[in-house]
């Protein structure tokens, strides 16, 4: 595909480039590419610098871990926030998820999960920065948001075991139906866990 | 290959899943009748997906899948057991997956493998249930014995000689326990005790149920579990991924919740 005889060698290389991204084919990295060829230089120049902008200018808050311009963070910056309070989540775009939520304590952020099979253990991910959080005394209670899969539940208990020594209070999300879910189709932990912490109404 | 019709009915252990694209994910599932296979669920990473809890790593579903050019589909899942005993509990869980990833790389794709599948369900049944852990080792040594790499443990793997009731070396090169005269040529080894050695006999033919009875303190359990990891790692010419979660798992602190409180 990239070496096609008589592509031009840099338009080869972007084709390439492109070609690594996730979900995009051979037959998607030279449309782009001959897109990016057509394009206003301007705009084309916004792309690359935005890119470089990403990878200079981005680093990981000091404290939480999620991205961010400034370290550490605006959310670590918050006064208002609760510091007591720690919402663990897999991804950054998690944060952006429990913020609307109202939720208003403090982030850590683990750069993923548990995945025994893949090789992803607790040194793969941020494990090791959030139990040193915990040393400073300040943390009470550690509010598990994982994703509730395999993976995210086999986290959420390791991280458990971890810190409940620490006298450290962790808490898991409620587990149950989302909604507009169908209880025909509905899987039988869920179902199971749903009728656990049903509630009054 | 062989003729396939365009879909078809199944049951089967999810042994791993990996994720593609926006909202698909791969499953790797070791059925009843066919062994193990891919096949892709679309959309299944949305709340909404139908069949999402039922494609959950560590679940027995019943499948309905449509053949694909390359990979099959899913369109359909539902859950037989959830092992939420399983899922719910981490050494428990951890002693699963380790498992699920001994069955799908000792395995090859599409090949029926009726008496692996039953033992797969035995070992998540016998986990689910709060049996010891020690029942992995079970696992080990008759997983190894379908797949053609039985543990000879009976006389010497090299000379067929009777052994003494002593220590012994266990060589996996040599595919099991080696005589004194046989050691030079056998490779590497592992001491290995009579208790151990009984053990491991054992666990050729009991049942489930009576293995699981079997009382195996912390260090019997340590130098089986080493010992099983050794001939497992030469068969495999590698490391198998989640032991070493096993053993992180296994250096926690204790857990508080009452279903590991007997594991032992």
């Amino acid at each position: 595909m990239a070496n096609t005889p008589g592509t031009p060698e840099p338009i080869s290389r972007l084709i390439e480039a492109f070609h690594k991204l996730p979900g995009i084919g051979p037959k998607s990295a030279q449309r782009l590419s001959y897109h990016v060829l057509r394009m206003p230089e301007e705009q084309a120049l916004a792309l690359a610098t935005a890119i470089m902008d990403v990878k200079r200018r981005i680093v990981l808050c000091s404290v939480c871990m999620n991205i961010t311009e400034a370290d550490p963070c605006a959310y670590c910056q918050d006064s208002r926030r609760d510091r007591t309070l720690v919402c663990v989540v897999e991804e950054p775009l998690d944060i952006v998820a429990v913020e609307r939520t109202g939720f208003r304590g403090m982030y850590h952020v683990l750069h993923g999960v548990l995945n025994p099979i893949d090789g992803i253990g607790p040194e793969e991910i941020r494990v090791r920065e959030l139990l040193e959080r915990l040393k400073a005394g300040e943390i009470r209670e550690i509010i598990m948001a994982t994703n509730q899969s395999l993976e995210g539940e086999a986290t959420a208990m390791y991280i458990q075991r971890l810190a409940g020594p620490a006298g450290v209070r962790v808490t898991r999300l409620a587990r149950g139906l989302p909604s507009g879910a169908d209880l025909e189709y509905t899987d039988d932990v869920t179902l199971a866990r749903a009728f656990e912490g049903r509630q009054e109404i | 290959m062989a003729e396939r019709p365009r879909t078809y009915k199944t049951e089967g252990v999810v042994l791993r899943r990996r994720n593609i694209g926006e909202a698909d994910s791969i499953f790797t599932v070791f059925s009843e009748d066919q062994g193990k296979f891919d096949a892709v669920a679309k959309g299944v990473r949305k709340a909404r997906s139908h069949m999402r809890g039922h494609l959950e790593p560590l679940t027995r579903s019943r499948f309905l899948i449509a053949q694909g050019s390359s990979l099959d589909v899913f369109t359909q899942a539902e859950t037989i057991t959830a092992y939420r005993g399983v899922r719910e509990d981490l050494d428990r869980g951890a002693e699963a997956i380790y498992c699920a990833e001994l069955v799908d790389r000792l395995t090859v794709e599409r090949q029926e493998h009726r008496d692996v599948y039953e033992l797969l369900l035995d070992e998540l049944d016998a986990l689910d249930a709060g049996c010891p852990l020690h029942v992995t080792r079970l696992f080990e040594v008759r997983l190894l014995a379908m797949l053609g790499f039985e543990l000879q443990v009976d006389g010497c793997a090299t000379c067929g000689s009777r052994l003494a009731e002593e220590d012994q070396l266990l060589a996996p090169a040599a595919g099991g326990l080696v005589c004194p005269s046989c050691r030079a040529g056998a490779g590497a080894g592992r001491r290995i005790s009579p208790r151990a050695i009984k053990v491991l006999r054992f666990a050729r033919d009991a049942s489930m149920e009576r293995f699981a009875g079997l009382r195996v303190d912390a260090g019997l359990g340590r130098e089986l579990h080493l010992a099983l990891a050794d001939v497992i790692r030469a068969v495999l010419e590698r490391e198998v991924n989640a032991g070493r979660f096993v053993e992180q798992v296994a250096r926690l602190p204790a857990s508080h919740s009452v279903t590991s409180r007997d594991v032992q």
